[in-house]
């Protein structure tokens, strides 16, 4: 070959390029995470977890549940929200103080009821001198940052998911469809074990409209002994089992679910701040109405 | 055979093509440059110069840090006694403070103890327990006995009446609707002054002390 020197580097350029851009780099950028602290909590995070949740990511990924769930949350924006907590001993020095900087602000009315949200910016700076303002004059205020976005909106996370929350992952499962709803909050957003072994055994049963398969093999059917078990699952209806019987889950339908219970990626993170919106009058009303 | 190529091909009189260096037209050079250099500057703008602490939607390391909850506040506060309240009452008040009707628990939310006006029974309740029954909302609840959380958090003195302060006051703003932070000096006060008292307390001994 009449110059085969030259396509040998050509060849070597283009893949040790690649190599450099696909393996090298990431691994430069995000090779080391390690365990972080949240903000401002100072919590560590991710930690571990659990054996029979760890057990529960061999199930989960055996069943390949990937396949139809994802685990990562997208963010589009972020906003801001001013909540003022506390007028300070002298309210009327605060309302004038407020009046001062945005006059729809420094009403009377705003004082009513608190913690109260008062506004919402676009961006954090535009809070800065609300916050000053109120501070000055001795009132207590906070300023939330709440990540915005599709799947925030459904209620799938808090915040977009970051490399920090899959570090200890030793097969990394975030999927690429979405036939079913995003896991990576469901141990925030269903933490209720039963209603995760119902949901498992017949998704119809806590689901109205499911379209996931009911993964029955996960559970025993067997015959009732002197008491029903302890841990039998308490289905209704067309669910229920033929009397005398009773469905009780297997090792691994606890580990699956142990494993679904375990996935957080809700902790305010550097990477991806958002202030956890402490209880607002009408959430703490929602409570106590239950 | 004819020699004449004029009438054997017709094409004769064109020039062949040639494949010599010919200079790049200028304008593919400027959109070239033109591109690049919007890219760069797209880049620049929002790309976060592979940092890996930059997401989308902040674009350096300086905006996510604008962005950082501020330490200190009530907020901060309330975030750790968020955390501490799940590991060290949830367990019997519920997650949602509505407590255990089944074992007694005493609900937390609306509680005219949480909403008491000043935290000081509440710190000594949660410090030392209580043993008996206790009346919350008109209703009577007896779970026995509540441990002495307070005394059996890990740390020293000091980290404990963090501790508490912050279990405090997550609990007087999440369940009392009270957004006023207790400090861990006023706690280091109170516990002070029990500080060799072993006994829960009683509800008729809480009374005893002013709101």
């Amino acid at each position: 070959m009449k110059s085969s020197s030259i396509v040998f580097l050509a060849a070597f350029i283009a893949l040790s390029a690649s190599w450099g851009a696909f393996v090298l780099a990431p691994q430069l950028q995000l090779g080391r995470e390690d365990q972080a602290k949240t903000v401002p909590a100072e919590e560590k995070y991710p930690v571990a977890r659990p054996g029979l949740a760890q057990q529960g990511a061999e199930v989960y990924r055996s069943l390949g549940c990937v396949y139809c769930h994802s685990q990562q949350v997208n963010q589009q924006g972020v906003k801001v929200e001013v909540v003022l907590l506390d007028a300070g001993t002298n309210a009327d020095n605060t309302i004038s103080a407020l009046a001062k900087v945005d006059a729809q602000l420094g009403k009377a009315e705003n004082f009513i009821g608190l913690p109260k949200k008062l506004t919402e910016v676009a961006d954090i700076g535009a809070s800065d001198a609300i916050v000053k303002a109120v501070t000055e004059a001795g009132g207590k205020i906070e300023v939330n940052v709440i990540p915005t976005g599709a799947d925030i909106s459904r209620g799938w996370g808090k915040r977009r998911t970051v490399a920090q929350d899959y570090i200890y992952d030793s097969v990394v499962q975030p999927g690429t469809r979405r036939a079913g709803p995003d896991l990576a909050n469901v141990g925030s957003r269903l933490a209720d074990p039963n209603w995760q072994l119902n949901h498992l055994y017949a998704p119809k049963s806590v689901v109205k409209d499911s379209a996931m398969p009911a993964y029955r093999f996960l559970f025993e059917k067997r015959k009732v002994g002197k008491v029903v078990s302890a841990d039998a699952l308490k289905l209704t209806g067309e669910f229920a089992p033929p009397a005398g019987f009773e469905i009780v889950p297997t090792d691994d339908a606890r580990a699956l679910v142990a494993y679904l219970l375990s996935l957080h990626a809700d902790a305010p993170l550097f990477e991806s701040p958002v202030t956890p919106p402490p209880a607002t009058a009408s959430a703490t009303n929602a409570v106590a109405a239950k | 055979m004819n020699a004449d190529p004029k009438q054997s091909c017709s094409v004769a009189n064109e020039a062949e093509p040639t494949a010599t260096m010919t200079p790049m037209p200028v304008w593919i050079l400027g959109l070239m440059f033109t591109l690049l250099f919007l890219g760069a500057w797209y880049f620049d703008l929002y790309g976060g110069w592979f940092e890996p602490k930059v997401y989308a939607p902040y674009s350096s390391v300086a905006d996510v840090q604008r962005f950082q909850p501020k330490k200190g506040g009530i907020a901060d506060t309330l975030a750790r006694g968020r955390k501490l309240y799940a590991d060290n009452c949830a367990v019997c008040h519920m997650e949602t403070g509505v407590g255990n009707p089944a074992n007694g628990c005493p609900p937390l939310v609306d509680s005219e103890w949480v909403k008491s006006p000043s935290p000081t029974r509440m710190i000594m309740l949660i410090s030392k327990g209580l043993s008996g029954p206790i009346t919350v909302n008109g209703k009577v609840w007896n779970s026995g006995v509540m441990l002495a959380v307070g005394d059996s958090l890990p740390g020293d003195e000091k980290e404990k009446a963090e501790k508490i302060a912050a279990i405090a006051t997550y609990v007087r703003f999440q369940f009392g609707k009270i957004a006023v932070e207790t400090k861990p000096a006023q706690v280091l006060t109170i516990r002070e002054s029990i500080k060799d008292r072993t006994a829960n307390y009683t509800e008729a001994e809480l009374l005893k002390i002013d709101p």
